[in-house]
């Protein structure tokens, strides 16, 4: 079996992100915007100080969008590649960027779907590449070395309370 | 591989709570919820239906601190366990870094714990999965009722990978701590540079 890929976002990448989600925000009229992988886990926000949970929203998501492409096998569609939630103030798109990759934008019943759905195409082709490129590198391995499996190891063994403490 | 996000210092690993219907993995994360430090973590989600079963998943993130400049945060899911919920057991594992099998001890349910543990390593073969990558620890849960199996015959049914093998009673908290350590301890070392 081949070894799976992971995800490492350097600091070029994540500036050029946030950019587009700014940009993409702004133009489509949204509340935020938030990139989360598909394995349930935030990545970014736009505006980058949100007031919502965030890693609560990631894992939600994630396990919609996947119960979704599931739904289209079940009924032999090849894919659904959005999710759309209407709500009575809000509304919440989600779509594929990549394959661990979903895009989520919320906007009001002032902005317009079709609008949405324009500029956030038009953002997926921008932010396709930088995630492609993400998910090849091998970047984080400088990081997460022995040095970072040792200290880690240590903050485990004080991070918990002990056993029926 | 952990989702590592270099510009905001900070990697995220994700572990799945896996085993048969009614074995212990939400009241596992339910504990771990109660125990631990609020400020280490966020909201306990759970998917479930009116009976209290887990429908599609439970989840909690908990946060390590900062490790050499790292935000290191582990996001704890469990699945369902009911044997018809198997699509739903295959999404919650994508990206998983690290598997708990939470192994119900009694004699009685012995079938459904080896049709779990099959199930899990077909569902992470079709996902491509080399489990030399992932962190794997088995939880003997409910070691204080009686009519169960001995560590070693258990050991031998669920355990291939010669995996480590906590005890527990996750009721009242013991071993609960020491299986998430051990598999919070397992995907690290497993991630990084060898």
């Amino acid at each position: 079996m081949a070894r799976r890929k992971g995800l490492v976002i350097n600091d070029d990448q994540m500036q050029m992100i946030d950019g587009v989600l700014a940009k993409l925000q702004r133009v489509a009229g949204s509340n935020f915007v938030a990139l989360v992988s598909t394995s349930g886990q935030p990545i970014t926000t736009a505006p980058p100080d949100v007031d919502a949970d965030t890693l609560s929203l990631a894992a939600l998501a994630a396990g919609s969008f996947a119960a979704t492409r599931q739904l289209a096998e079940v009924l032999n569609e090849r894919e659904f590649t959005l999710l759309f939630h209407e709500g009575r103030d809000t509304n919440l798109h989600v779509m594929q960027v990549t394959d661990q990759i979903l895009l989520l934008i919320t906007f009001g019943h002032e902005t317009q779907v079709g609008r949405v759905r324009l500029y956030t195409s038009r953002a997926l082709e921008v932010l396709k590449p930088i995630f492609e490129d993400a998910e090849d590198s091998t970047e984080g391995e400088s990081f997460v070395d022995k040095e970072y499996s040792g200290e880690a190891g240590s903050a485990i063994d004080d991070w918990l309370p002990k056993e029926n403490a | 591989m952990a989702l590592i996000n270099l510009a905001a210092r900070e990697i995220n690993y994700k572990i799945v709570y896996y085993g048969c219907g009614l074995c212990g993995k939400t009241t596992n994360i339910q504990y771990i919820h109660r125990r631990v430090n609020p400020n280490a973590r966020g909201r306990l989600v759970s998917i479930a239906t009116e009976e209290e079963r887990t429908l599609y998943f439970d989840f909690l993130p908990l946060s390590l601190g900062t490790v050499k400049g790292l935000r290191t945060r582990f996001h704890l899911y469990t699945v369902p366990g009911q044997s018809f919920y198997n699509a739903s057991r295959k999404l919650v594992l994508q990206g998983v870094d690290g598997v708990v099998f939470v192994a119900d001890s009694q004699i009685s349910r012995l079938d459904e714990n080896v049709d779990s543990y099959l199930n899990l390593w077909d569902n992470l073969r079709e996902q491509d999965e080399d489990p030399a990558d992932l962190g794997v620890v088995l939880q003997m849960n409910k070691r204080d009722l009686g009519s169960i199996f001995s560590v070693t015959d258990l050991t031998e049914l669920l355990n291939h990978t010669g995996s480590p093998v906590i005890e527990a009673c996750a009721l009242t908290g013991v071993g609960v701590f020491e299986t998430l350590k051990t598999v919070c301890k397992q995907v690290i070392a497993k991630s990084s540079r060898s």
